[in-house]
């Protein structure tokens, strides 16, 4: 059982339906990536979670139980559309916004001292938001999501906006909260952020959940059965004959490059051994799953 | 709802406007404004009366100078034994503002004629003062025309000059002196101060509102936050707001005006019925046909009225129509704020809610000539136009079942608008895109 599920959960604006009989199960502890395509309903189902929308039909249980209000102030949430007062003090609305998040005056200034300096941004406490540049006000937004230590946290398209450094300081500073043991929903368009990040996805498509499961699991449920094997020698595997097909085969000054296409059943041992046996010099061998990018563009447009 | 989040809502939108320069330059300047309105005419009356017309006056009729008595607008010169053309010429070199030139008596009209000459034009004032010594000049002249012994004293005597005086009594029979003409400035300044504050601090609402919207950190907020507490957060901290400048208004007002009156100007002005009948003067130039009539005696009137009149319960009516009105047209102007993305969008939306507010002002005008006419009465009791036409009517005195009523309809009306306008509001505040019609206000209010 997920710290979040979502059962049977259904919403439509009017004739529209923006989500349809969606379960989820969001694991505890861990990285959940929530993916799909502009419009697929991704932010109506946070929405829902947060509930700031009320669905038409279904369930949405936290740790269990029906989730209540007091649990969803609790919830660190960085949504898609956000901003911040514009003539207000960057710290004064950091202490605004973690004090409607339940916490103390004091503990809200000692936990953005903190956070301010790891982020090193302390001069900015005084500066006016409108004074800031895009990305400054989103690390600024994105320590007000976490600084009152939620167990979880659901960022709706968290790097966008962010240069790559400073992507990547956000990207670690997930981590390091799911290493503090915050459970995490993560809504992005970044593939290889999702690789590098999320344990567990849902694809959602036209109001409905496509495919879930763990992030490798799925990886190797599309992989298409192929491997690549790096050989030495002047000789060409093409001549091999077997249970698998030889796609393509690169000479790079006699290092060749493999890509190799098993047939349904068989493994890249049988090729390996194979290829050992008769006499190739083996430099290096693995099996080649898709790019979540792969999957995704599959998934997607094979729906339509 | 979350006391405490309200709490922290209420005590940022209190704080962040209350800091802004605006409304400091507003706080303080109004009062000296205020003050300036009440102490300036007094102030300039006192200018001009040191220096009194210098009139040059040529009576070639001989029977006008007995009555040319000086005053404080003119002074009036003999020199009759001058050529006007001289004169004309040399008026200013002379020393003399202006000339007025009597004509011979003219037997058969048993009159008069005369002609002003002056390099300025001259003023009411002193056209008012020269007329009548001129015209009492003739009646004289007339009267001794008729030769009748005596008849002199019998016209003196004939004349008339009624007085009303006029008193408001209770059911005990108690009076108290009044004056019309103060309760009406009294309730016009009433009105247009609350329309005032009602329209100024609920704009600030759907401002505000449209800010949180545009600047897309709503969401951010609602997820902490329901959207109801959101609202009347905001609601109740602007107030807060408009109650401190209110009072603030009314202490700064009170101090500088006491400050000036230590210059002795202010006081001079209190104790001296004309300059006070000038200051109801200038307050009355708002748009009321009827001038100011103050027979003689006039201030001693204006003080005892405003003495008589209920400041207390004025000011109680005051504050609680305020709030009133002020959460009513608030409510529903964070409606309108929630379903806009700019304030350019706002016109056409906002229409229904602004036109009863006009619509309150100018009914409130009605009250000031007739405060027991129909229209005012249902203007105080329909609760979209009630706190401003109510404010107009209190000076002359509202039966207590009429305010209970006004305020309980005027209440009640405020509840239901609010649970409409939080539905609306929870729904407006997180649409983006598409321009919001009144189609889809009404959608969103059935919505669940």
């Amino acid at each position: 059982m997920g710290m979040i599920r979502c059962e049977d959960v259904c919403k439509s604006f009017g004739e529209k339906k923006a989500l349809d009989h969606v379960s989820l199960d969001i694991p505890e502890g861990k990285i959940f990536g929530l993916l799909g395509p502009n419009g697929a309903g991704k932010t109506t189902l946070i929405r829902i979670i947060n509930r700031i929308t009320i669905p038409n039909s279904g369930n949405v249980f936290f740790n269990g139980r029906p989730i209540t209000q007091e649990d969803v102030e609790k919830i660190g949430y960085l949504p898609e559309e956000r901003g911040l007062y514009r003539k207000m003090k960057v710290g004064e609305q950091a202490m605004y916004l973690a004090q409607l998040k339940g916490m103390t005056a004091k503990e809200a200034t000692r936990e953005l001292k903190l956070w301010f300096e790891r982020f090193s941004i302390e001069n900015w406490w005084n500066k006016r938001v409108e004074e800031l540049s895009k990305g400054m006000a989103q690390k600024v937004q994105f320590i007000t999501t976490v600084v009152h230590k939620p167990s979880l946290l659901i960022l709706d398209e968290p790097f966008s906006g962010f240069d790559p450094v400073n992507a990547q300081l956000i990207r670690e500073e997930i981590l390091r909260l799911k290493d503090e043991g915050a459970t995490i929903v993560l809504s992005t368009h970044n593939m290889e952020s999702v690789e590098e990040l999320c344990d567990n996805i849902a694809l959602i498509n036209r109001s409905h959940v496509v495919i879930s499961g763990g992030v490798d699991e799925i990886r190797h449920k599309y992989g298409n059965n192929n491997v690549e094997l790096i050989y030495q020698g002047n000789r060409s595997l093409t001549s091999l004959k077997g249970v698998f097909s030889v796609l393509s085969d690169n000479d790079d000054a006699g290092r060749h490059t493999a890509v190799i296409s098993l047939e349904d059943g068989h493994t890249g041992n049988e090729v390996l051994s194979e290829a050992i046996s008769s006499g190739f010099s083996v430099c290096g061998f693995k099996e080649l799953v898709p790019r979540m990018n792969d999957i995704f563009i599959k998934l997607v447009t094979e729906e339509v | 709802m979350k006391f405490r989040n309200i709490k922290t809502i209420i005590s940022r939108e209190y704080l962040t406007r209350v800091r802004k320069k605006s409304f400091l330059i507003t706080t303080f300047i109004v009062p000296i404004l205020l003050a300036a309105v009440c102490v300036l005419p007094a102030f300039i009356m006192g200018m001009i009366e040191d220096k009194g017309k210098q009139i040059a006056v040529v009576d070639q009729s001989g029977i006008v100078m007995p009555f040319m008595e000086n005053s404080s607008v003119a002074t009036y010169h003999d020199l009759s034994s001058d050529a006007p053309d001289s004169l004309k010429s040399h008026l200013s070199e002379l020393g003399y503002d202006v000339l007025l030139v009597v004509s011979p008596v003219d037997e058969v009209e048993r009159t008069v004629h005369a002609v002003s000459y002056s390099v300025k034009p001259i003023s009411m004032d002193v056209k008012d003062a020269v007329q009548s010594r001129l015209d009492e000049a003739v009646e004289e002249y007339r009267i001794g025309l008729y030769e009748i012994e005596d008849l002199k004293t019998i016209m003196d005597d004939v004349e008339s000059d009624v007085e009303i005086s006029s008193y408001v009594i209770d059911g005990e029979g108690n009076e108290a002196i009044s004056s019309s003409e103060v309760y009406m400035v009294v309730s016009m300044a009433l009105a247009m101060i609350i329309y005032m504050f009602i329209a100024l601090f609920s704009g600030m609402i759907m401002q505000g509102v449209i800010e949180e919207k545009s600047s897309r950190v709503v969401e951010v907020l609602v997820s902490s936050v329901k959207a109801t507490e959101l609202m009347f957060g905001k609601i109740i901290g602007v107030a807060c707001v408009a109650l401190t400048q209110f009072f603030l208004w009314i202490a700064l007002t009170v101090v500088l005006v006491a400050g000036i009156s230590s210059f002795s100007v202010f006081g001079n002005m209190m104790s001296d019925p004309e300059s006070m009948e000038q200051m109801m003067g200038m307050v009355n130039m708002g748009g009321m046909e009827e001038s100011i009539d103050m027979s003689s005696g006039g201030s001693s009137m204006i003080l005892s009225t405003l003495a008589n009149m209920n400041f207390g319960q004025i000011i109680i009516a005051f504050i609680i129509y305020f709030i009133l009105g002020y959460l009513l047209y608030a409510s529903l102007f964070a409606a309108i704020g929630s379903a806009v993305e700019n304030e350019a969008d706002t016109n056409q939306l906002q229409m229904p809610v602004t036109i009863p507010l006009l619509l309150a002002f100018f009914i409130a005008f009605y009250a000031f000539k007739s405060p027991d006419s129909a229209v005012v009465f249902w203007g105080s009791m329909i609760p979209f136009t009630s706190p401003i036409v109510m404010l107009a009517r209190i000076p002359f005195g509202v039966p207590v079942w009429e305010l209970v009523l006004s305020i309980a309809i005027l209440a009640l009306t405020f509840v239901v608008c609010a649970w409409a306008s939080a539905k609306i509001y929870r729904i407006g505040i997180l649409m983006f895109g598409k321009k919001t019609t009144f189609a889809d206000l009404w959608k969103w209010l059935k919505q669940k």
